[in-house]
């Protein structure tokens, strides 16, 4: 098909290689263009994929200028300028490999005798899990990573409780009446956006899916919706509640389904606990006997279960787990949560009806496999827009209980679980728990480290035993070690793809600081970045096109592993990951215990030949071909073939893995945690004990307003930040093709504010503005529109770079999540998901501030395409 | 012949760029250079507000103003409808880029070719190994990929949208998807009043 003199890249002699994407954290399957002079000149989605079906997203397209990036890293490099900070020239000196390791390994060790909690790890990897967990070699649980809470930290945790899976996903090969609160799926990010989209665009087209979309900016997912509900930022909880009180109070859930397949008749006593006899079963209320049984009685038929009511059993008032929340929804009547989500009532109540309409309550239908199971096509969708809350546990409950209401979890249309991984193909993530409930597993990321007091991490992360790391928490042991119980300070990071600087939220100035003080910074990255700019050593790590990795990662409606290999080798003298984490483990004497680590990991235990053995190094190689072989026995050159071993999910682990099993309605295990820690806070008189939030640890969720709606009036408006698919998960934006795409997008190039409220305030479009919050402040201008709430200000992602070595990376007049606070007050005591709205005030300026004037922010290119010519615009 | 043909489908347009980034890609565009655009257009009041997301492309005009104008016949049309440029006969006048009432010309700064995409005055790879089928002064445009389509492919951005928002095909053929789509949907074409009869299409 090719012909020498061929003009268009995908034509030119030269060979196509099956491999992986890696433009964000998802793993579409590609076809990589390599031309006979070697050069890296087209990808493309691979059709053979039923996940991405050939398509990829703006990212995925732009892989080549990540590759040829003149900025890569090209060799180790160490830092002659002993002073750090934003945008100051390191003075880099080239060294060797073997110097570059041994001042490495050096350095670390130095630390690392002294007390392996000296080391601050931020490794980012999401394709490469072995590489995220290197610290539990060195027996440390510090974390610095940006990749807990600023991502989902409260909706992992609870689509573990919930689907005992990692992710959720509405499943868009049956829904036919989606719900998308704060979310991108299906439309603009998250979950394998180029594939989600497809699939979600073909429902909207061929089948007349209807879209409902609940937000404060009408983004991507509202653009296409048929409906646009603007909400007030961080009331999305109450939101939910006010769908569910109508599904409750107008008889509109799936009552066989709550009674069959879930625990909301087992019966709940005054202390949230559920009733149990002396055997420790739990009590249900028979309404045929009229009398309570254990729940496993023989008697006991389904549709006898008592879901309402008040009862008494053995001297102990109880009530059904479903009368518990019916209880509480009393609160959460449309007509009083508007004036908290400024959604009118008589919208909810709309909603509601449509929504339990949609969902065919008491339909079924027949899979391939031959079971019939129930078909509920309506489903509700949320991300981190939505559940990035300081009551974030309850606030991924409230909406996971919409679609619980109506029977749709892990049913054809509903709302599915999404495993991150499964490792081998037969294994299913659904195991039995207590009382013939299925097991809760929050712990998706790993199990959280115990209880110390002092505590042992940095980042307090024993104090949350069912959350995520929270890697905002450094800045309260930082800022006040005495209150928190620091016995040491972190001196030596190691960063791997990781730019926490950047993705944080708290204090920018005092984490800089932070990072100054650190002896001793080894970063391993392809380009610089803000974190860059710190690091004494830079090992530089070959990119996706040059390395071998196998993953599967929360891939939605497929099951498989998705393979990388070469498609060239390193065009600089750089290293893969493996190649850097098993050496250095090496020189610190803790190759054994990494390789043990892998073996948990990445699953090679279940297949005792694959295990990784002591003493020995692997290469990336290695480990990919080991990844493949778990899956599914396929040697490596089998993937180097087919590219991947993607399949449609098997419909046994995808609709109602859990058969047989009751699902989480009501969270017990919330209120044993928080009894546990509140009693391992009282022994160890932990001297904050009683401001510790642990009613944010609650089995049902609650109309508590969050924080923010109380911070002082003077802050009159709400802010958020949003990204699209172009700026999906990690960096693009020092990427030409995607800063070409960005800053000409309206909703890219200035602060939003909805016109009717910048008249309100005596702004207009184009002001340039200070925007400040009780935590912080930065720069912009003003964009007036219509598409945004009428109290709220967007920021865009593409506004958030800061000063750094990447001379690609435009900045534009600060960050927003310096506007965001940092502290417990706003932060989930159950998940450690921190607050990630906030209340900003805005002031008009006459002019840039100094540090703006330079020519080279986001605006200065902005206005210079607004003045070029050629756009393409009439149509 | 065959007349080759593209529908935009607004419905399932999400704006994302996909298209305009794999059309870098293929054709190694320089800086600022598209052959495809999406704009993002909103209208109505709050709370009652829309936004479309509006693919652009050459509309290969069956009456081309830009040939009409052309006065060194570089610009021509194949013998399936597609508009074409010869670089070698264009001698970067600008009449095209005048002429063209979708502003969907553009012609190409020798600066372009020398800054680079990541604008340090060196050429990546990629680029060295792409721009040889530019003349820097002359005029450019979407030529819905005719290389791919010879080989039997889509054009680039077809064959990447996420959303199959982008149909190609004969137009002429009744039966193929995006005569289909025109049919069923309603389809128009942009800017009718300019007498240019497109070969591009937009459906609701």
């Amino acid at each position: 098909m090719s012909k020498p003199q061929a003009n268009q890249n995908s034509l030119k002699p030269g060979k196509w290689i099956r491999s992986t994407c890696k433009m964000c954290l998802h793993s579409c399957s590609t076809r990589v263009h390599v031309t006979d002079d070697g050069v890296i000149n087209k990808i493309e989605g691979d059709p053979t994929n039923p996940s991405n079906a050939g398509k990829l997203c703006p990212k995925g397209n732009a892989g080549i200028m990540r590759h040829y990036d003149p900025q890569r890293f090209k060799q180790p490099l160490r830092r002659t300028n002993p002073e750090k900070g934003p945008g100051i020239d390191p003075k880099w000196e080239p060294i060797s490999w073997e110097e570059a390791f041994a001042i490495t390994a050096r350095e670390i060790k130095k630390s690392l005798d002294r007390d392996p909690r000296l080391i601050l790890p931020s490794l980012e990897d999401f394709q490469k899990m072995h590489i995220w967990f290197w610290p539990l070699a060195i027996g440390n649980h510090n974390f610095y990573q940006s990749g807990g809470t600023m991502c989902g930290g409260a909706y992992h945790p609870l689509n573990g409780y919930i689907h005992s899976a990692f992710g959720a996903v509405n499943d868009a090969k049956y829904c036919n009446y989606w719900i998308s609160n704060g979310a991108g799926d299906g439309f603009s990010s998250h979950l394998h956006a180029a594939a989600q989209s497809h699939w979600v665009a073909k429902a909207r087209i061929e089948r007349g899916m209807k879209v409902v979309t609940v937000e404060p900016r009408m983004s991507i997912a509202a653009a296409k919706a048929e409906e646009w509900i603007p909400i007030r930022p961080a009331s999305d909880r109450h939101f939910a509640m006010s769908l569910s009180h109508v599904l409750v109070y107008e008889g509109l859930c799936d009552y066989a389904f709550l009674r069959k397949d879930t625990n909301a008749p087992y019966l709940v006593g005054p202390d949230q606990l559920f009733v149990r006899d002396a055997d420790g079963q739990i009590y249900v209320w028979d309404t045929a006997d009229n009398r309570a049984k254990p729940w496993n009685d023989p008697t006991l038929k389904n549709e006898n279960l008592a879901l309402e009511g008040e009862y008494e059993v053995n001297g102990v008032k109880c009530r059904p787990a479903f009368q518990v929340y019916k209880d509480t929804l009393k609160e959460a009547a449309p007509e009083i949560i508007e004036k908290i989500t400024t959604v009118p009532a008589a919208t909810v109540r709309r909603i509601a009806r449509e929504f339990a309409r949609e969902a065919r309550i008491g339909d079924t239908i027949t899979l391939a496999d031959g079971r019939t199971v129930p078909f509920r096509p309506a489903a509700y969708n949320y991300y981190r827009g939505a559940q990035g809350r300081k009551t974030g546990m309850m606030t991924n409950q409230a909406f996971q209980l919409v679609n619980m209401l109506i029977g749709n979890i892990d049913h054809p249309g509903g709302r599915c679980g999404v495993t991150i991984t499964d490792g081998s193909i037969d294994n299913n993530h659904c195991l039995p728990g207590e009382c013939g409930q299925m097991l809760g597993t929050p712990h998706q990321l790993g199990h959280m480290p115990p209880f110390s007091w002092p505590p042992n991490e940095y980042h307090l992360a024993g104090f949350f035993p069912v959350g995520v790391n929270g890697p905002h928490l450094n800045m309260l042991s930082y800022l006040e070690p005495e209150k928190y119980g620091s016995t040491y300070k972190p001196d030596v990071l190691v960063n791997c793809h990781s730019n926490p600087v950047w993705a944080i939220q708290g204090p920018r100035d005092k984490w800089l600081q932070f990072l100054r003080e650190m002896r001793f910074i080894v970063c391993v990255d392809v380009i610089p970045t803000e974190m860059t700019d710190f690091a004494d050593i830079i090992l530089p790590a070959s990119d996706y096109l040059e390395t071998w990795n196998g993953v599967m990662i929360e891939p939605p409606y497929t099951e498989g592993i998705c393979f990388r290999q070469p498609i060239t080798p390193p065009i600089h003298d750089t290293k893969s990951e493996e190649e850097i984490f098993f050496e250095l483990s090496e020189r610190l004497g803790v190759l054994d215990q990494y390789n043990e680590v892998i073996n948990m990991i990445l699953g090679f235990e279940q297949k005792p030949h694959l295990k990784l053995e002591p003493g020995k190094k692997y290469s990336d190689r290695d480990i990919a071909e080991r990844v493949g072989l778990l899956w599914n026995d396929k040697p490596i050159e089998w993937y180097m073939e087919h590219g991947h071993s993607s399949t449609e999910r098997r419909l046994d682990k995808w609709y109602r893995p859990w058969e047989g099993m009751r699902l989480l309605f009501y969270i017990e295990d919330l209120v044993v945690q928080r009894e546990t820690l509140r009693k391992q806070f009282e022994e160890a008189k932990v001297p904050f004990r009683d401001e510790w939030p642990f009613d944010d640890y609650q089995p049902l969720p609650t109309t508590v307003l969050d924080p923010i709606h109380l911070e002082p009036a003077e802050y009159n408006l709400y802010a958020i930040t949003f990204k699209d698919i172009q700026m999906n998960f990690g960096e693009s934006l020092s990427n030409p093709w995607i800063k070409d795409i960005t800053y000409r997008d309206p909703v890219h190039t200035g602060l939003l504010l909805n016109r009717g409220t910048a008249q309100k305030l005596g702004f207009t479009d184009g002001d340039i503005v200070l925007v400040e919050s009780p935590y912080g402040k930065l720069y912009g201008r003003l964009t007036t529109t219509e598409a945004m709430h009428h109290e709220t200000l967007g920021v865009s992602n593409s506004l958030s770079r800061t000063k750094s070595e990447n001379r690609s990376v435009l900045m534009a007049g600060g960050h927003y999540n310096d506007l965001l606070p940092y502290d417990m007050r706003n932060t989930d005591g159950a998940t450690g998901q921190p607050e990630t709205s906030c209340r900003v005030k805005l002031t008009k300026l006459d002019d840039w501030p100094d540090f703006l004037k330079h020519g080279q922010t986001v605006y200065d290119l902005v206005d210079s395409i607004r003045n070029a010519k050629g756009k393409g615009g009439t149509h | 012949m065959a007349k080759m043909g593209m529908v935009f489908d607004l419905k399932a347009c999400i704006g994302c760029n996909a298209c305009v980034v794999a059309c870098k890609q293929e054709n190694s565009l320089p800086d600022g250079v598209f052959f495809t655009r999406t704009l993002s257009h909103e209208h109505g009041t709050y709370p009652n507000v829309k936004r479309v997301y509006i693919p652009t492309i050459c509309n290969q005009c069956e009456d081309a103003p830009c040939e009409k104008v052309c006065p060194s016949g570089a610009t021509y049309t194949r013998a399936d409808g597609i508009v074409m440029v010869d670089k070698d006969k264009c001698i970067g006048c600008s009449s095209c880029a005048v002429a063209c009432p979708y502003d969907m010309r553009t012609m190409l700064d020798k600066e372009l070719f020398t800054k680079g995409l990541f604008g340090t005055g060196e050429l990546t790879p990629f680029e060295q190994q792409g721009y040889g089928r530019y003349s820097p002064g002359t005029a450019v445009k979407c030529d819905f990929c005719s290389e791919r389509v010879d080989a039997g492919l889509q054009p680039a951005c077809v064959a990447t949208c996420p959303t199959n928002a982008r149909i190609f095909g004969d137009i002429d053929d009744p039966n193929s998807a995006p005569s289909v789509l025109i049919r069923e949907r309603n389809g128009r074409q942009p800017l009718p009043e300019k007498n240019t009869r497109p070969k591009v299409w937009y459906v609701d």
